[in-house]
């Protein structure tokens, strides 16, 4: 399964008798019914680990792009009516500043193991608190509440898994309890964020800027206004996007693939 | 009013400082540079007018580190061409052929290991990249360890081996095109070169040609030769370019932390007192 396609539905299930193994590609499992699959007695399995580094470094990427205002810069670069790169024309520093993690897992740690490099504060806000060694390692301190992450980031980086729990986690609220000097950066999935309510904020400028790698749809339809807005970067899910990457990514799942058909137990099961 | 100035404070290379300049102020004691690069200024020329120079080299690193960390890192992942992609009306989404080039674990190439480059090396050490440097004098071996690089005393081995190679030298006579056809050519195909030190620093027309050809992958600059370069030249164009206004230190925090080093060398001057950040003709 590549890029959630094919659609996987009652349909599909009953037309595909002998299907023993669903193997996904990437980590997120939020398109597919579980339940469904298993009723029909289809294993499933994804690709969890490897794509954590350069969704990490992807993060990385979106947050100095915006801060620095980089695609903007290239755009006046290149421009055939640029004269002059005006002085006073300014981003903003990493260093001294305060990121807010939301989501604190594999990847998120990833973010916050690099971003302490860039002289940032970190704070961090997971189901879970990390126990004392993960947290001094990366200097990231535990905010229980989202409200002390959001109130107090320049900015906030969102690295959750979608869920129930999670879907449309940054709403309205959220965003005015943040900063309006803050960047909001999306590397998990389109609907952890309430979009309505972000081109809003964005518009009245509740926040700065916004940098996603994922929406809701993807693509979103070409006239929507996230596409027009100044301050917002989007690039189109390339999270996981290099070669090497996607070559172990396929590895991994013709592994479980072929542990599926052949009855072994499957590396990256998801039960 | 030319005989009351004492001192100037150079921003953005104004005004240009040259004979005529020199002549018509009588009194002027110290001249006190926005950001650490003097290549803009004629060192000797200055001194013989007795006028002390002076520049910023404490305030540009960190946000010049995270301008060639943010260059890295947007033209591995195609990120320009990325948001040209997601945002382009009617064209068709192609998603699965979209392929950058991988940052974690790969390596890199410092030419030019001085506060910036260092600095360069602390972040990049964090993606667990692989850090060769290649510099006039080595480093001490605890400074190398701290950022687990290591040294290449010929620029040749450092470019065989790099996939990135940042360019961070100062720009003097002898890193004038410090990279050309020859050392291009050294690259790997699947190499990408950013330069954040100064357009001089690369021969400009032997980098299109390489880009053009395939002979690196790709290329980002934060600076070129001249600033902007003419609308129509070969660089704006290619696909495999991202171009920066000269962004180093173009942020709120440095432009105020640069600001206050060269009052601080402006005030010592004009005191009699030593000059922290004294640059004198060498």
């Amino acid at each position: 399964m590549w890029y959630h396609k094919p659609v996987i539905n009652e349909e599909l299930l009953q037309s595909l008798p002998n299907l023993k193994i669903l193997a996904s590609s990437g980590v997120g499992i939020d398109h597919l019914d579980l339940k469904l699959l298993s009723s029909y007695g289809v294993k499933l399995s994804n690709t969890p680990f490897i794509v954590s580094t350069d969704t990490a470094d992807m993060g990385m990427a979106l947050m100095l792009a915006s801060s620095r205002r980089l695609v903007e810069g290239y755009q006046m670069a290149v421009s055939p009516d640029t004269e002059y790169f005006p002085a006073d024309w300014l981003g903003d520093e990493l260093s001294g500043a305060t990121l807010g993690i939301v989501g604190m897992g594999t990847i998120g740690y990833k973010v916050a193991k690099r971003a302490k490099a860039f002289e940032m504060k970190i704070l961090y806000h997971n189901r879970n608190q990390r126990n004392k060694e993960e947290e001094s390692a990366v200097g990231a301190i535990y905010c229980k509440k989202i409200d002390d992450l959001l109130q107090q980031s320049d900015f906030v980086l969102l690295s959750v898994n979608l869920t129930p729990q999670t879907h449309k986690l940054i709403g309205k609220r959220e965003l005015e309890l943040m900063k309006p000097t803050a960047t909001l950066i999306n590397i998990s999935r389109g609907l952890v964020v309430d979009q309505g309510a972000l081109v809003e904020a964005l518009q009245n400028k509740v926040i700065k800027a916004a940098a996603l790698d994922v929406t809701y749809p993807e693509p979103l339809p070409r006239d929507h206004p996230l596409l027009k807005l100044k301050n917002v970067i989007i690039t189109p899910h390339i999270g996981s996007a290099t070669k090497k990457t996607r070559r172990l990514m396929m590895e991994n799942m013709i592994e479980s693939i072929q542990a599926g058909l052949t009855g072994l137990p499957i590396p990256n099961e998801i039960l | 009013m030319s005989k009351k100035v004492q001192a100037i404070y150079l921003w953005w290379h104004k005004p240009v400082v040259g004979q005529e300049l020199l002549q018509s102020l009588p009194i002027l004691k110290v001249i006190a540079n926005s950001g650490v690069a003097m290549d803009h200024l004629d060192l000797k020329l200055v001194a013989s007018f007795g006028v002390k120079m002076a520049n910023a080299p404490r305030a540009v690193s960190s946000s010049t580190a995270d301008t060639g960390m943010a260059l890295l890192l947007a033209s591995a992942r195609r990120l320009v061409e990325g948001y040209h992609i997601a945002i382009s009306s009617g064209m068709e989404y192609c998603e699965a052929d979209f392929l950058g080039v991988e940052v974690t674990g790969a390596t890199l190439g410092i030419t030019g290991l001085g506060r910036i480059g260092y600095k360069i090396a602390l972040r990049a050490n964090t993606f667990e990249m692989n850090i060769l440097y290649h510099n006039r004098t080595r480093r001490e071996e605890q400074e190398e360890q701290a950022v687990g690089t290591t040294y290449c005393e010929k620029i040749d081995n450092l470019l065989q081996q790099a996939d990135f190679v940042m360019v961070v030298v100062s720009l003097t006579p002898q890193t004038h095109k410090l990279i050309g056809k020859r050392e291009l050519e050294l690259m790997k195909p699947t190499a990408t070169l950013i330069n954040i030190s100064r357009g001089a620093a690369i021969d400009q027309e032997a980098l299109v040609t390489a880009l053009q050809t395939g002979v690196i992958r790709a290329a980002a600059l934060d600076v070129t030769y001249p600033e902007p370069r003419p609308r129509d030249h070969a660089l704006l164009k290619l696909k495999n370019v991202i171009i920066t206004p000269h962004l180093g230190i173009k942020t709120h925090k440095a432009t105020y932390m640069i600001t206050e080093e060269a009052a601080e060398n402006l005030l010592a001057a004009l005191n009699g007192l030593p000059i922290p950040n004294e640059v004198l003709p060498s």
